[in-house]
């Protein structure tokens, strides 16, 4: 494993680290106003003309392409599948995760409530409320309580133990990028445990019944509806539209490992959690998350999981803050000697490959390192 | 009209699959501000000053909204700041032709949308809530006593004005409480009604000047008023519209006179409350429909299980915000920081917060 990075903490130190980031929470908390209502407002309104854009170039290129103007089908649908993707990744990242964890709540507008937004992507908000919101952000990365610790698919971390079936995961983390957004759908569902008989039908199917209906709309509305508006010409839309989602599946993917399975990323025993204060959850939030560097387009695109740390320390502090408290969380993370995870996307993900190659085959943990230093 | 209760057909099924009413009503208030699939607005069409800080304004509704009987309030909606704050406002004419409502604001001191809608630009956009309240005149011959103290004028001008307009059946007497004629409200057009209709009579009583015309009195509402109101003692309906200390007094001075007693109380709710966090308050769960009592000085996630009251929940530290459930009335305390919110929200933590006065909770 890495050299260590960050020295452990004595109990007051870790308690003052907690108070410092409590501080810049209220601080931040305190301005909150018109511009970043403004900002969410303006988010809105890109994923909402890009979505049009690119549904309109694509029937345009559809249409036109297979009738008049043979030489426009490929130029409009391909721009029309890129803007629909972007309108797809703005709304899933920047808005429709952001939202969900009620970053917007505060505003008092029915449209961007965290409790009742619903996304534009076949699993349901409901479910990503809790594994997400819930399972993951309070667990970050402790095993056996964070369901997202490669997915149940994947061995990320040598702390978990190996299978010969992690062998494939090399083609299984390919097909997984692919339909990202399905095994988000079906994560809440363990499928898994109906199959080692954990888990009756009739209890699987009650779980399933929203998410089937979810998949139902967007299937109809992608697959179907939208590719029939073009008539004879259906096909190139059709395509279109599954390229646009799989664009989107790969990009959140690829963003949402870079979040915690980089190579300094950790991974904690459960018994870690046992009477965690504020301050230790602060810092196994930090040492279980890593920032992509990139600037502001970076930060757009990755709907600000770019920083990956703030959001887990502020999960519900409005998103266009992180990279404005980034700056003060950079500086305490140093003062206390803290590794302040961040790299370039190529870098992170680059490390990410790297882990899912390494763990396909048997490996052994390094030694535990500690968060806190014995009293 | 009435979209928002119509029972979904296929056809709108299918329409919410193209555009589910998020991205329907993005499009069509690029179009025009006003118009929604799902939410009542309106548009402020004229601002008129009125008297000393008070301002009228003509509100155009969309086609959501359902209409309003004289008397009635509705929930007026602006986003100060990138927050929205919610308070009810009378309407202060009768329905119009043209569907259009008018509500006159006074601006308290400290407030916020009072003092807000003073000056709010013309074109504005604001929410609406349906119109609510159940102020009216009773039917029949027997004679009604208005009695109002500030802007609990609004609702007495509207109903005054659907009198007037049916040509005053049965006699309506207006009693007008306000510190000075500076704070009057529309005394010309009363003064103008009471001209005209023997069946109408108005009386501005002012607690910070001394009376002078014949129809003035003075003072802070006693059974002195009342000598010069109801010369013959006879029974009334009794209308009672203010403060509510206003509305309390009324009720008392009033008692024996009256064949029925409506009363709507405009006080802003209180602001102050026990800054301790001793003692239990009352919280009511409306989609339950119970009412309990819980302790202040705990989270109220906890404070509710101690009542066996089950929220969902997930982190219990505030990050997860699946506890998170609409408080409709009633003021919280921050447990991290201790500040204080009054206003209605639709996504309170419960899990960081504790309650600081009697809630309602939906629960
Ligand atoms: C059914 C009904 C009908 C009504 N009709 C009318 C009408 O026709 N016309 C009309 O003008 N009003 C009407 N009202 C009153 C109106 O709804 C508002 O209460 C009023 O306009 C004040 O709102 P505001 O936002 O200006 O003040 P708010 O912001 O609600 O403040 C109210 C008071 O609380 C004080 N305050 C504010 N914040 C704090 C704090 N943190 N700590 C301590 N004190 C604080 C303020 O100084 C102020 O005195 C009606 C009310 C009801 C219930
Ligand atoms: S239980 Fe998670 S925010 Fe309250």
């Amino acid at each position: 494993m890495s050299k260590i990075k960050s020295r452990a903490l004595s109990p007051e130190e870790l308690n003052r680290f907690g108070e410092e980031l409590d501080a810049l929470r209220a601080r931040t908390l305190a301005t909150l106003g018109q511009s970043d209502a403004d900002y969410i407002r303006r988010i809105v309104a890109g994923v909402r003309w890009l979505g049009l854009g690119g549904r309109v170039m694509l029937m345009a290129g559809a249409i036109l392409g297979g009738t008049v103007l043979p030489v426009l089908l490929w130029p409009l649908c391909i721009l029309g599948t890129v803007l629909l993707g972007l309108s797809k990744i703005l709304e899933n990242m920047e808005l429709g995760h952001n939202v969900m964890h009620g970053q917007y709540d505060w505003m008092g507008d029915p449209a961007l409530q965290g409790r009742t937004y619903e996304w534009d992507i076949v699993g349901t908000s409901d479910a990503w409320r809790k594994t997400h919101n819930y399972s993951h952000h309070t667990w970050t990365n402790v095993r056996g309580m964070d369901d997202d610790i490669g997915y149940g698919l994947l061995r990320i971390f040598p702390e978990q133990r190996w299978k010969p079936f992690y062998l494939f995961q090399p083609l299984v983390a390919v097909v997984f990028a692919l339909l990202f957004e399905w095994g988000v759908a079906l994560q809440d569902l363990r499928i898994g445990r109906w199959f080692a008989g954990k888990m009756t039908g009739g209890a699987l199917w009650k779980m399933a019944k929203p998410v089937v209906r979810k998949i139902r709309r967007q299937v109809l509305k992608d697959y179907v509806l939208f590719p029939l508006l073009a008539g004879p010409f259906f096909l190139p839309v059709l395509l279109g539209n599954i390229v646009a989602n799989v664009i989107r599946n790969i990009w959140t993917y690829v963003i949402i490992f870079c979040g915690h399975f980089t190579a300094d990323a950790e991974v904690f025993p459960k018994d870690s959690v046992r009477n965690e204060t504020r301050g230790h959850w602060y810092l196994r939030q930090l040492r279980g998350s890593s920032n992509l560097t990139g600037g502001r387009l970076m930060d757009l695109w990755s709907g600000n999981l770019s920083h990956q740390i703030e959001h887990h320390f502020y999960p519900d502090i409005p998103a266009n803050r992180y990279a404005a408290m980034a700056v003060e969380v950079r500086e305490i993370c140093a003062r206390y000697g803290q590794n302040y995870n961040a790299g370039s996307l190529s870098k992170q993900f680059g490390s990410v490959v790297w882990r899912i190659l390494r763990h396909a085959f048997p490996s052994k943990p390094g030694r535990a390192r500690p968060l806190m230093a014995a009293n | 009209m009435e979209t928002a209760i119509r029972q979904p057909t296929w056809l709108s099924r299918l329409n919410a699959l193209w555009a589910p009413p998020a991205v329907l009503d993005f499009w069509l208030s690029r179009l025009n501000p006003l118009w929604s699939s799902t939410r009542t607005l309106a548009r402020v069409v004229e601002r008129r000053p009125e008297a000393e800080g008070v301002t009228t304004l003509v509100l155009q509704p969309n086609r959501l909204f359902r209409g309003f009987r004289a008397g009635q309030h509705v929930n007026v909606g602006v986003e100060i700041d990138g927050v929205r704050y919610t308070r009810s406002y009378s309407a202060s004419d009768m329905p119009r032709a043209d569907g259009r409502i008018r509500i006159t604001v006074k601006a308290v001191e400290g407030g916020k949308l009072g003092a807000y809608l003073q000056a709010i630009p013309v074109g504005s956009v604001l929410s609406l809530g349906q119109a609510f309240g159940e102020l009216s005149v009773p039917d029949g011959s027997a004679p009604c006593l208005m009695l109002a103290a500030g802007s609990g004028i609004t609702p007495m001008l509207s109903l005054v004005n659907a009198q007037a307009a049916a040509g005053f059946p049965q006699p309506v007497r207006l009693a007008y409480w306000a510190r000075t004629r500076a704070d009057l409200v529309q005394a010309a057009a009363l003064r103008a009604l009471a001209s005209r209709h023997p069946n109408f009579s108005v009386h501005f009583v002012l607690t910070g000047e001394a009376a002078e015309a014949g129809d003035e009195l003075e003072g802070r509402i006693d059974p002195r008023h009342l000598a010069t109101l109801l010369p013959g003692g006879e029974q009334v309906h009794v209308l009672a519209c203010g403060p509510h200390g206003f509305v309390e007094r009324a009720r008392e001075v009033l008692g024996g006179h009256d064949l029925s007693f409506q009363a709507e109380a405009f006080s802003p709710p209180p602001r102050f409350v026990d800054p301790s966090d001793q003692g239990r308050v009352r919280v009511t769960l409306l989609q339950s429909g119970r009412t309990l009592e819980v302790a202040r000085d705990k989270s109220l996630l906890e404070a509710l299980e101690e009542q066996g009251v089950k929220p969902r929940h997930g982190c219990r530290m505030g990050i997860c915000n699946t506890c998170s459930c609409g408080k409709t009335s009633g003021a919280t305390r921050a447990l991290a920081d201790r500040s204080v919110q009054h206003e209605p929200t639709q996504a309170l933590r419960l899990c960081i917060h504790a309650a600081q006065s009697d809630l309602a909770l939906e629960l």
